[in-house]
């Protein structure tokens, strides 16, 4: 212990005073000659000790006092080892940039990183001292932070103390832009910028803060507290006064075992899932999904067997192991099925627990694909079913006709069309139909265009000139004659000149189904095909299968928001016989599937926190309540709701499931279970790995000398001796009184 | 001291003039009845001419013995010189200056403030000597307290005997009060000279006798040494050897109320201990044991038959003999 004023101890010789009153006092008792000595005796008996006890305390504690006055008033200190920066005490300005990005959750010995920052900006706020100007900025996207330099230090360090991690990740590259705005304003020569931070690369923006050279003074805290950045924000040269730098390596090379050894020090471990994706798996019965997450690893060291697992509605309904290499991807499928009862369910992907638990969770809501309305139009009716048009089409559809297929069929004829409202089908099938009037082409093409998905198929009753002419906004290519390429050819001959097909796009969801070479589709025999002609006015139309003679079997191609698919054979045996192979039926219900689409629209939906949930508001509704994860509830109602169709929802700061209540005029609140969603944690900020020394911004040339992390710090202590000397003062009143 | 005679005089004569009977002390040979003999009665009280006139013997039977004997014992012990919070220096001054300004006790404003137990015994006992030799009563006077000193006056019935006595508890006035004898050592002394003579035994001492060996935070059995024990024994002894006994139990208010405050330090006036102590702690103790100790010397001295006055030195002296007086008068009264 040292002292500032050590002269100030000359008054511990006040220590006298209270043993020289002490002995005083007792000298000067008042003094009574007593016959009854004895019984005084006897009673002092109890009570002597009592009083010797008493008197020893009160000279103790009245000598304490007065040695702890010249104590204290001789600032007595010591020196701790301190860890982060050291700065300048006294009158500057002093930004402190805080990340409060969800990667500052990561654990370290059972202490988060924010905890560590937290830490560290109180003590930079003792450091620098009452005299200077502190503001405290946030780093993590969206953040509010404050517009003025401010001297309330108890305010900024209830505020550092109370400061919680949010779920966005990290914007370090904004928060240092408005930490150099309020250095340029403020009116200090002394202005530094602390960064507190995991200083993960994903914070970092291509554009720097500040030009070059130009900002503030940059003292760079890394929270991992890696020694591999260390000094990062000096200028260049001056912990190198040698100015040698890493060129100068005899070597000139760059060794990747020292690289992978330096990552290994410098990215920290981390896992995470960065996304999920839920697809209808007819293979696992009618209610069957495939959950497949997304994870990477963007540690730098391998992960062995971690474990995951699927939760549905809260339910853990599978589990498995992960193994990834260094900053490996990896997509790790779930089969499973959704509980019947609701066709709307929470899922839930979840990884063992490492040191930054948020990005181990992912969340989605998804809803098992409704019923798909499929209008058939048969354009050669027969009254022999197994004849008719669509008496294959609709045995694959539904087969046995069980009502758990999720395809309703309605068929009809072509003059029946016009009393049908497509609005009420998903996807429609226009089965070897003879040429439309152009009024009912343009309905039919303008539904295409709102989202309806058309299957064109061909057979006796198409006329390629006349479709030509009038069918043209529904065909993705011009029709060509129909060729028979087994004209006059009989028995086995007949059999090797039909084609097959041949080539597929295996990638296309409507093919992820069959296997590479698909027998079931590869043995069928085509022996009447139409040609195709030139493209017609459509999107994206590609050729999804071909024929062994290159022509092109099925075409798909976009309009407007629907989707277009000519199929250049039958459906039924007239023109060839895959309606009699395995591929036909799974064919058809991957098509359908496709072309409708509802399933793949909702599950791509991804919201990450702090993003704005579009909600839709149904006529009638004048209030919605929507609860978080945390169980907090929100309300939107009055002018916010009314008249509108849509409203945001900007309160999504918790990963989770958010639910959506509403109640119309009433005020009885209906659970709205299709409008529930699912926010996750943006991936970016799983990805801790350290920026680049080069992108750091160039600090000023008012750059404060950054002494080490470790160094030796002053601990005054006089306050510790001022709090003693009030319970002393404290003890001595209560003593005294007894 | 000087005025003692004078003193004692104006208390009995002013204070108490009428109150007393000479029946208390008659000194005529007075017949009061005739008995017929039995054996054991003496022979020289036979009436002779009323065998000669009825043939029978019969004793003639007298009043009581015509003079009595009275004995004084002064507690001269150095625990009665406590007179209240004066120094002991400044105390004794009063006790042995024979200031010209020194009036009787009963007669201060404040009385029993500034005088001593021993101070206020000794106008007592001069008070009853003088009244009692008034009556041509035999009066001796017992000083205890300094084994050293032997303050004895045999009892006699001349009025030129009461300045002896008066002379003795001046001279023990002057001198102080000192020593620790007990009182039993000159109780003993007037048994020994009393075994065949009937006396009035009259103690004036306030009990309190030390216990050097009793120090500071020692258990206490509450009773300070043998002395009050020992002392009332030989009190209820001499009682019934048939011995009429009073003890005049002198305390000051002081002790009575311990009304001390603040710190304090509290010295024996029979040895060398003392205490350092907060009066307003160990109050509630002290006059508990003091009550204990009361009580012990009452309930004693009732038991025994032994008349019991507790007198404060605030009490004026002619009530104190007019206390005495009353007790006995109606003693007489229902003998």
């Amino acid at each position: 212990m040292e002292f500032l004023a050590p002269l100030m101890l000359l008054g511990a010789a006040g220590l006298l005073i209270p043993v020289i009153i002490h002995l005083i006092g007792r000298r000067r008792a008042k003094v009574v000659r007593f016959a009854a000595l004895d019984f005084l005796i006897g009673s002092r008996r109890k009570t002597a000790r009592r009083f010797r006890l008493r008197e020893l305390l009160l000279l103790i504690v009245r000598a304490g006092i007065c040695l702890a006055i010249p104590v204290a008033l001789a600032q007595p200190f010591t020196s701790c080892d301190a860890e982060g920066p050291a700065v300048e005490r006294g009158a500057q300005a002093a930004i402190l940039v805080i990340d409060d990005s969800f990667a500052a959750m990561y654990q370290i010995d059972g202490e988060s990183l924010l905890d560590r920052a937290k830490r560290q900006a109180l003590s930079i706020l003792e450091q620098v001292g009452p005299d200077a100007e502190v503001a405290v900025i946030l780093a993590a996207e969206g953040s509010d932070n404050p517009a003025e330099l401010s001297r309330d230090h108890l305010r900024l360090r209830d505020m550092i103390t109370g400061l919680e991690a949010s779920n966005r990740p990290a914007d370090t590259t904004n928060a240092l832009r408005r930490a150099a705005q309020l250095a340029a304003g403020a009116n200090h020569e002394r202005r530094t910028v602390f960064l507190l931070s995991v200083l993960a690369a994903t914070g970092f923006h291509d554009d720097p803060p500040w030009p070059p050279g130009k900002g503030p003074a940059l003292v760079v805290v890394d929270l991992l507290e890696r020694p591999e950045l260390a000094g990062l924000g000096e200028p260049p040269g001056v912990d190198d006064p040698d100015g040698s730098d890493d060129s100068d390596d005899p070597d000139g090379a760059d060794d990747p075992d020292d690289r992978n050894t330096a990552d290994e020090d410098t990215v920290p471990d981390n896992l995470a899932i960065t996304g999920v994706d839920v697809t209808r798996d007819p293979s696992s019965g009618p209610r069957g999904v495939r959950v497949t997450a997304l994870i990477q690893n963007f540690g730098a060291r391998d992960v062995a067997e971690h474990e995951i697992q699927l939760r549905i509605n809260g339910t853990t309904v599978a589990r498995g192991l992960l193994s990834l290499g260094p900053g490996e991807r990896q997509r790790k499928p779930f089969l499973a099925t959704i509980p019947a009862g609701s066709r709307y369910a929470d899922i839930e992907v979840s990884l063992a627990p490492d040191r930054l638990l948020v990005d181990n969770r992912r969340f989605i809501r998804t809803e098992l694909r409704e019923e798909i309305h499929v209008l058939l139009v048969n354009g050669d009716p027969h009254t022999v079913r197994h004849q008719d048009e669509l008496f294959y089409a609709e045995a694959a559809l539904r087969p046995g006709d069980r009502a758990d297929t999720g395809t309703t069929l309605t068929t009809a004829t072509v003059d029946e069309l016009g009393e049908l409202l497509l609005d009420e089908f998903d996807v429609v099938v226009l089965a070897n139909v003879r040429a439309m009037s152009g009024e009912r082409v343009s309905r039919i093409a303008a539904w295409v265009k709102g989202g309806g998905g058309l299957l064109l198929t061909v057979g006796d009753n198409v006329d390629s000139d006349a479709y030509n002419q009038s069918m043209l906004p529904l065909l993705p290519q011009r029709l060509k004659d129909p060729i028979e390429v087994t004209y006059g050819s009989r028995g086995s001959e007949r059999a090797e000149r039909a084609l097959r097909l041949a080539k597929w796009e295996s990638e296309h969801p409507a093919f992820s189904v069959f296997t590479r070479d698909a027998p079931g589709l590869r043995d069928a025999r085509f022996h009447t095909i139409i040609l195709l002609g030139p493209t017609t006015r459509v999107d994206d139309r590609r050729v999804l299968v071909r024929y062994t003679n290159d022509a092109a079997a099925l075409v798909e191609a976009r309009s407007g928001a629907g989707r277009l698919m000519l199929w250049t054979s039958t459906i039924d045996r007239d023109w060839n016989d895959l309606v009699i192979h395995p591929g036909y039926l799974p064919l058809m219900q991957q098509l359908v599937r496709y072309l409708a689409r509802k399933q793949e629209q909702r599950a791509r939906e991804t919201l990450y926190v702090g993003r704005s949930a579009v909600l839709r508001v149904e006529a009638g509704d004048s209030r919605l309540e929507i609860s978080g994860p945390d169980l907090s509830r929100a309300v939107i109602e009055g002018e916010r709701i009314k008249d509108r169709k849509y409203v945001r929802f900007a309160e999504t700061g918790d990963p989770g499931f958010y639910r959506v209540w509403t109640s119309g005029e009433s005020g009885e609140l209906n659970y709205r279970v299709e409008a529930d969603f699912a926010v996750n944690v943006d991936p970016r900020g799983s990805d801790l790995r350290p920026v680049p020394p080069e992108r750091l911004p160039t600090a000023g040339p008012e750059q404060a000398e950054v002494r080490p992390a470790n160094h030796k710090r002053r601990v005054e202590l006089w306050h510790a001796i001022a709090v003693g000397l009030l319970m002393l003062l404290l003890v001595e009143s209560l003593v005294s009184l007894r | 001291m000087g005025n003692l005679p004078l003193k004692a005089r104006i208390i009995v004569e002013g204070a108490l003039s009428g109150l007393h009977r000479a029946r208390l002390h008659g000194s005529s040979v007075e017949f009061a009845e005739h008995k017929e003999y039995s054996p054991g009665d003496e022979i020289r009280h036979i009436d002779w001419k009323a065998y000669a006139k009825v043939d029978r013997y019969y004793v003639k039977q007298y009043e009581q013995e015509s003079q009595l004997t009275v004995h004084l014992v002064l507690d001269a012990s150095a625990s009665m010189a406590y007179g209240g919070e004066q120094a002991p220096a400044a105390r004794r001054r009063v006790l042995t200056g024979a200031s010209e300004n020194q009036v009787a006790p009963e007669t201060q404003e404040s009385a029993g403030q500034g005088v001593s137990k021993l101070e206020y015994a000794s106008y007592l006992i001069a008070s009853l000597a003088h009244l009692l030799i008034g009556q041509r009563d035999r009066v001796g006077l017992s000083v205890f307290g300094d084994p050293n000193i032997d303050a004895y006056v045999p009892p006699r019935g001349r009025p030129a005997h009461l300045r002896d006595i008066f002379s003795v508890i001046d001279g023990v006035n002057r001198r102080g009060p000192t020593g620790a004898e007990p009182a039993v050592v000159a109780l003993e002394r007037i048994a020994e000279l009393e075994r065949r003579r009937r006396s009035l035994i009259v103690l004036a001492s306030d009990l309190m006798e030390s216990r050097p060996d009793l120090q500071a935070g020692e258990a206490s059995d509450g009773s300070p040494g043998e002395g009050p024990g020992g002392a009332t024994t030989m009190l209820r002894l001499l009682r019934a050897r048939g011995h009429d006994v009073v003890l005049f139990h002198i305390l000051h208010p002081d002790e009575l109320e311990f009304p001390f405050q603040g710190l304090t330090l509290f010295e024996s006036l029979e040895d060398e201990r003392n205490l350092l102590a907060t009066p307003e702690a160990i109050r509630r103790d002290y006059l508990r044991a003091l009550d204990e100790f009361l009580a012990g010397i009452r309930q004693g001295c009732m038991d025994g038959g032994v008349e019991y006055h507790q007198i404060s030195t605030r009490q004026p002296l002619e009530s104190s003999l007019l206390e005495l007086l009353a007790g006995r008068t109606q003693r007489a009264g229902r003998a």
